[in-house]
């Protein structure tokens, strides 16, 4: 009985180690050059090469027992049971998941620790959770591939920058009518391409987010060309200008507070985060909706909405317009926060990254559009040490994702009507 | 069961006239013409490539007919051209179909398919969206019933306990009954199915047969009866329900009639059951 007992065991040593040592040769790879040199300013203002072996040394071996650990602990039996529990306290997790994570963002700035930064970088992700929950009305609802969602989202900010220089209108009053604008863009886009699905439909999507960003180029009389609008007037709070003066007239001065920069930047952050929860609402009220099933069924079959007596154009429509309108808004978001724009903004990798999230998170997951975002684009600045190699990470990492989750992080649907309670 | 539904002027729900579809070089469908009565389950058989499906498509508005009428008489006297609507105008002009191969929301719960079927209805309910938005109780009201609507046909069709879940999971005759269902669900004068029967077991297809005259009479859950037209090849099927049975053959109309003269009929047996196994 002992020896082929021992032998298996043998048998199991040798391959943990030798996988050990395989993913220790991975990361002595990367971290050599990743962590094991650095180049800092030295006093005379030159480039000091510095090396960190003992780091890497340490990481390697880290690498090397965690392997090792984990490759001896996982039996292939176990694999089989694990997932389910995992599973079922997964879901659990899940639903405190989205409250914990909405209550976070909501006391964010007040964390002792949060500077300038990192509201700043919280306010970009959540822009982009906001064109992650807009888009997904289009492709993760409807099922429409938009290629080209950034020009819904200049068409937003030029809205504002435009209205703002020419006729001077103030935020509150563009932040509408940049919706309204991107929506009847969206709608104007919506007629060419009924009849297209898939990836025909992708392709003309993306001429347009060209074909607007071009425009936007070269109507160098009105949009200052490549040399964008500046002076995009900030926000107010309802008609109180964040000024440093700290007259009467202004937030500080009205409130009784001590004139600070900051206040400015809270403020932005929660505009964001209202617009972004905006956009979820609505779209987690309009997926319970005849028109949100609409949606989903034209997604599913557009042969069997048709004969159902659905209007398959107004409902494309309705799902372009609606998603424009999101990106409207937060295109006059992104003008009035930067105060300067330029079709430079607007380029196809935004859309790009945009439908990476969309995707990654789980089509038609509100949830998972969040956390995506939140990797993509808060990964993305936390990993900006990396340089020219953040790219590389990101695209492993996503190519990761892919392959562990094909339907992204949060792939499954929750249906929007139950007949009874769920059976277990 | 033919007894009562003797060919009467004015009593048909439908009415196809000289219909013809032309495909480039091929005549599909050369001048057929033949009536559904109101209340009854009327058959279009025929060999392979008869033109059959093609009718069909150019009754529920997916092909647009080269010459001919078709015209849907509704239970309060009006008539509706058929051949002049765009599809989704004439599902809400009364007629609801099925497809040959399922064509369910299979991403979809059952019940959610069931309410996209009563989308006209609830859509209207909504104010434009705004009011279901904010919870008004005028939709959800509409929302009630058409739940209850839908509950009602998955009563019908043996599926209540399965409303919950995803519609493609289900094992494929119940796919077949859901998607009757929900063409039902739409609230027709005229239910179309494209061979309903394909595919099922016989003890399914004899669910099937029991359904659709249950569906013909009314008698499957409060909405009043309705007329049926479909497209089968079995012809037990056929022959046990159908009050009438109209055959084609290379796009022409050879012989119709009640189903044990159309069986015996020496055109039917020569283009049909003679040259075709499957009689």
């Amino acid at each position: 009985m002992t020896t082929p007992q021992s032998a298996s065991i043998a048998a199991r040593l040798r391959a943990a180690t030798l996988d050990a040592l395989k993913a220790t040769g991975i990361a002595f790879g990367l971290f050599v050059v990743m962590v094991g040199l650095r180049t800092d300013i030295g006093p005379t203002g030159a480039l000091l090469l510095r090396t960190r072996w003992p780091d890497v040394a340490a990481l390697c071996a880290a690498v090397f027992i965690l392997r090792l650990v984990l490759a001896l602990s996982v039996r292939p039996q176990q694999a089989a049971v694990t997932p389910a529990r995992w599973a079922a306290g997964l879901s659990r997790a899940g639903l405190l998941f989205g409250p914990a994570l909405l209550a976070l963002a909501l006391i964010l700035p007040f964390i002792p620790g949060i500077g300038r930064y990192e509201l700043d970088l919280g306010i970009l992700v959540l822009t982009y959770v906001m064109l992650g929950w807009g888009l997904n009305i289009v492709v993760g609802l409807a099922g429409l591939l938009d290629l080209g969602y950034v020009a819904f989202y200049a068409v937003g900010a030029y809205s504002y920058a435009l209205l703002a220089q020419y006729f001077g209108l103030s935020f509150w009053i563009c932040l509408p009518l940049a919706g309204i604008l991107a929506a009847f863009w969206g709608v104007l886009l919506g007629f060419p391409v009924l009849r297209l699905r898939g990836d025909y439909l992708a392709i003309v999507t993306l001429a347009f987010g060209e074909i607007i960003r071009i425009v936007l180029l070269n109507w160098v009389s009105l949009t200052g060309g490549p040399n964008g609008i500046s002076g995009i007037p900030r926000p107010t709070f309802f008609g109180l200008p964040f000024s440093m003066g700290g007259g009467p007239g202004t937030f500080a001065g009205f409130f009784g507070l001590e004139p600070n920069p900051s206040h400015r930047v809270i403020f932005l952050y929660y505009l964001i985060l209202a617009l972004a929860l905006l956009t979820n609402w609505v779209a987690m009220r309009i997926r319970r909706q005849p028109i949100g099933r609409a949606w989903e069924a034209l997604r599913e079959d557009e042969v069997a909405c048709r004969a159902l007596g659905i209007n398959i154009t107004n409902t494309k429509l309705t799902a372009f317009a609606l998603g424009a309108m999101f990106a409207g808004f937060a295109g006059a978001f992104f003008a009035t926060r930067q105060a300067f724009i330029s079709p430079e903004s607007f380029t196809f990798i935004e859309s790009a990254i945009i439908l990476a999230i969309v995707v990654l998170g789980g089509l038609g997951s509100q949830i998972g559009i969040a956390v995506a975002a939140i990797v993509m684009i808060g990964g993305f600045e936390l990993f900006r040490d990396l340089d020219e190699y953040r790219m590389l990470v990101f695209g492993g990492a996503m190519v990761l994702i892919m392959v562990l989750r094909p339907r992204g992080l949060v792939g499954s649907r929750s249906p929007s009507v139950l007949l009874g309670a769920r059976r277990e | 069961m033919s007894a009562a539904l003797q060919p009467a002027a004015g009593t048909e729900i439908l009415e196809v006239k000289s219909l013809s579809m032309r495909f480039g070089g091929l005549l599909a469908v050369d001048g057929v013409d033949f009536q559904v009565q109101r209340g009854s389950i009327t058959a279009l058989i025929g060999p392979n490539g008869a033109g059959k499906t093609t009718v069909f498509n150019c009754i529920t508005g997916f092909y647009r007919p080269t010459a001919g009428q078709i015209r849907l008489r509704r239970a309060d006297g009006s008539v509706a051209a058929l051949q002049t609507l765009k599809d989704h105008r004439i599902a809400r002009a009364g007629v609801a179909r099925t497809f040959q191969n399922i064509r369910l929301f299979a991403g979809m719960t059952v019940l959610e398919n069931l309410l996209i079927a009563q989308h006209i209805k609830l859509q209207k309910a909504t104010g434009f969206g705004i009011g279901a938005m904010l919870g008004l109780s005028g939709y959800r009201a509409a929302e009630a019933e058409a739940i209850d609507r839908a509950a009602e046909w998955l009563r019908a069709i043996g599926l209540l306990d399965r409303a919950d879940d995803i519609a493609g999971g289900l094992p494929y005759g119940a796919q077949r009954r859901l998607e009757i269902a929900r063409a039902m669900c739409t609230m027709p004068a005229l239910l179309c199915l494209d061979e309903p029967a394909a595919g099922l077991n016989p003890r399914e297809s004899d669910d099937l047969a029991k359904l659709l005259v249950s569906i013909r009479d009314g008698t499957a859950t409060a909405s009043p009866p309705t007329s049926v037209l479909l497209i089968e090849h079995d012809m037990g099927i056929v022959m046990r329900i159908s009050d009438h049975v109209v055959v084609l053959d290379h796009g022409r109309k050879i012989a119709e009639g009640p189903p044990d003269q159309v069986r015996n009929d020496r055109h039917v047996i020569a283009a049909y059951l003679g040259e075709d196994e499957e009689g």
